[in-house]
């Protein structure tokens, strides 16, 4: 009995040191957002004096609001534009019988492993071609529409069975009114787990809003996160932690409402990889 | 709306000539219109930036005046004999090299010590993951500020011994890589996690009470079920973290740029500061190679996980 509780004691030391590593880079940095003007950033781990002027400068002196804005607006047009698209697109890959669809399906999913890098500089002539630098659209347009939300809507919906929709036709419902009545509303878990995914990927996208956004006036918050962290110094570094917090804080507030669709997600990824 | 659908007796209705003609085009069409507006989407700004990749490796392409001349391979033969996309190669084989065994091993614990039925198993579980929802800028940017000259790890290390002073690992040669692999490491401890957890819940309990029921240790259930039962997930995370691991950009790009004097230059970092330098070919050229090992590394997860597909149809 006593061995027992011993190595529940050990369990917990253990897991606990954990935490420190997983969590304790945050409280770092949150600490040091907290730090007053003449206070050292390294010389005490607690803030002496603790203030939220640094917030506050960051969101109003270097234009922090603005590229929450940005990022907010971006992220609202791509998640619903992803889910709308890719339920669609996915809906006849998994439950029609046509012409080419092989072909299709093989095609999109082999987009997945192209990297971004190989085809980022021929995108970024062409976003100019099209007037999209320097424009939410231009910013959004590689999430409104994803392979990897067309194959995860895909396998969402081979799981429903073949007979729901068939008693719908006989009711005299067409494809659309099947796909938006009948099978959508099944697959609800998965289009939270794809939401999540969108907003992931956009929220904290960064290579691409870096080439794409050459005026500050259409930077995300990562790349104004990227901008200012240019001056990595004393002078700047406690205002580099308060942006970095307020970049996080939408996504642990999410997180925190969808938990379990956060956790499911990761599996769901991991069978596409 | 009822939205119940209703289970009718298997009747096949009658459908009259007339109207078969009519349903006959529609049936050839419906299922484009559903397709139309991603593959619009994928087709311009996904599949049409990858082609004109292809060709612009094969060309002396100058992105400002949007032309160039056909030059066969000797985009190739210019980066081959590049010193510095070997560096590149070297670099990235050497992350993976770092950041798999850390990558298949650290979860695996993690994932083990959660599903514990202990207290609070629940809540370490979230604080794991934490790192996985923060943006890779703030990830990459945080750790920047710990690993600074006096920063906690510069102290800790000089208090352990390692250093005789302050020393930042960003900035040394022999360490900056494994700095940066650090964080890649850091961030991904909790998605893998969740993927060993979901293994872990397929084993079977009983298998683990007769196991203690004959006497065996902890440690020996761990190596002789639990490893050998996490088989599909090990290599799952492995294939993962190799494709990963050959696109990591941002960890790099904002703590060492690829410094000092390229020890962090990885092929991606190369392809982007080609990039930026406007040699848009050779840098094509480089992306064409990363696509060869992309491909080659998801033709190893494909086959590793057509099983699990396989399931998913029945």
């Amino acid at each position: 009995m006593k061995s027992k509780q011993n190595s529940k004691i050990w369990l917990y030391a253990v897991m606990i040191l954990i935490t420190v590593l997983t969590v304790g880079p945050f409280l770092i940095t949150l600490f040091m957002a907290m730090k007053s003007g003449s206070e050292g950033i390294y010389t005490s781990l607690l803030p002496k004096d603790p203030t939220l002027v640094n917030f506050v400068t960051a969101f109003e002196k270097a234009n922090f609001g603005l590229y929450f804005m940005n990022t907010a607006i971006i992220t609202a047009i791509a998640i619903p534009l992803n889910l709308l698209f890719c339920s669609l697109a996915a809906y006849p890959l998994a439950r029609m019988d046509f012409k080419g669809r092989s072909v299709v399906l093989a095609l999109i999913i082999s987009t997945m492993m192209v990297p971004f890098q190989l085809y980022m500089a021929p995108l970024f002539q062409l976003a100019g071609e099209l007037g999209l630098r320097n424009t939410h659209i231009g910013l959004v347009v590689m999430q409104v529409s994803t392979a990897f939300g067309i194959f995860l809507m895909r396998q969402a919906y081979l799981r429903i069975p073949k007979e729901l929709e068939e008693s719908a036709y006989l009711d005299g419902a067409n494809r659309f009114k099947v796909w938006y009545l009948v099978v959508l509303p099944l697959v609800k878990p998965t289009l939270v787990t794809l939401a999540i995914f969108t907003f992931m990927g956009t929220w904290g996208d960064y290579l691409w809003p870096l080439l794409n956004s050459t005026e500050s006036s259409m930077y995300t918050l990562s790349i104004g996160l990227a901008q200012l962290s240019q001056n990595f110094d004393g002078s700047n570094l406690k205002l580099i932690s308060a942006a970095s917090i307020l970049t996080t804080i939408p996504t642990l507030l999410i997180f925190i409402w969808l938990q379990k669709y956060f956790i499911s997600g990761a599996t769901d990824g991991a069978v596409k990889g | 709306m009822n939205r119940e659908p209703v289970v009718l007796p298997n009747v096949k209705t009658k459908i009259t000539t007339t109207k078969k003609k009519k349903k006959f085009s529609m049936k050839f069409l419906t299922p484009w219109l559903f397709l139309l507006p991603a593959i619009v989407i994928l087709a311009t700004f996904l599949v049409y930036p990858i082609l004109e990749a292809f060709k612009w490796s094969f060309l002396d392409y100058k992105i400002i005046a949007g032309t160039g001349e056909y030059v066969g391979l000797a985009n190739f033969k210019e980066m081959f004999a590049d010193k510095y996309f070997w560096v590149a190669l070297i670099n990235t084989l050497t992350f993976l090299v770092i950041v798999l065994p850390l990558n298949v091993f650290l979860p695996m614990i993690l994932a083990v010590l959660v599903n514990q039925r202990i207290r609070g198993a629940g809540t370490f579980r979230v604080l794991y993951y934490l790192p996985v929802i923060t943006p890779m800028v703030v990830a990459a940017l945080m750790w920047k500020m710990l690993y600074s000259q006096s920063g906690i790890i510069s102290e800790f290390l000089v208090k352990l011994g390692v250093f005789d002073g302050p020393t930042n690992l960003l900035v040394q040669s022999s360490t900056a890589l494994t700095a940066v692999a650090a964080i890649t490491v850091w961030k991904g401890l909790g998605y893998y996690m969740i993927i060993y957890l979901a293994g872990l819940q397929s084993i079977p309990k009983d298998v683990y009470e007769s196991a203690s029921i004959d006497g065996a240790s902890v440690w020996k259930q761990f190596t002789k079920i639990t490893i050998p039962m996490l088989t599909p997930s090990i290599t799952l995370v492995s294939v993962m973290t190799i494709i990963a691991g050959m696109k990591v950009f941002e960890e790099i790009a904002l703590t060492t740029g690829g410094g000092p004097s390229g020890a962090t230059t990885t092929l991606v970092m190369y392809i982007y500061n080609k990039f930026m330098s406007l040699d848009v070919s050779i840098a094509s050229a480089a992306g064409i190679v990363l696509l060869i090992l992309a491909i080659a590394a998801s033709l190893l997860q494909m086959k590793l996980t057509s099983k699990r597909e396989d399931d998913l149809r029945v």
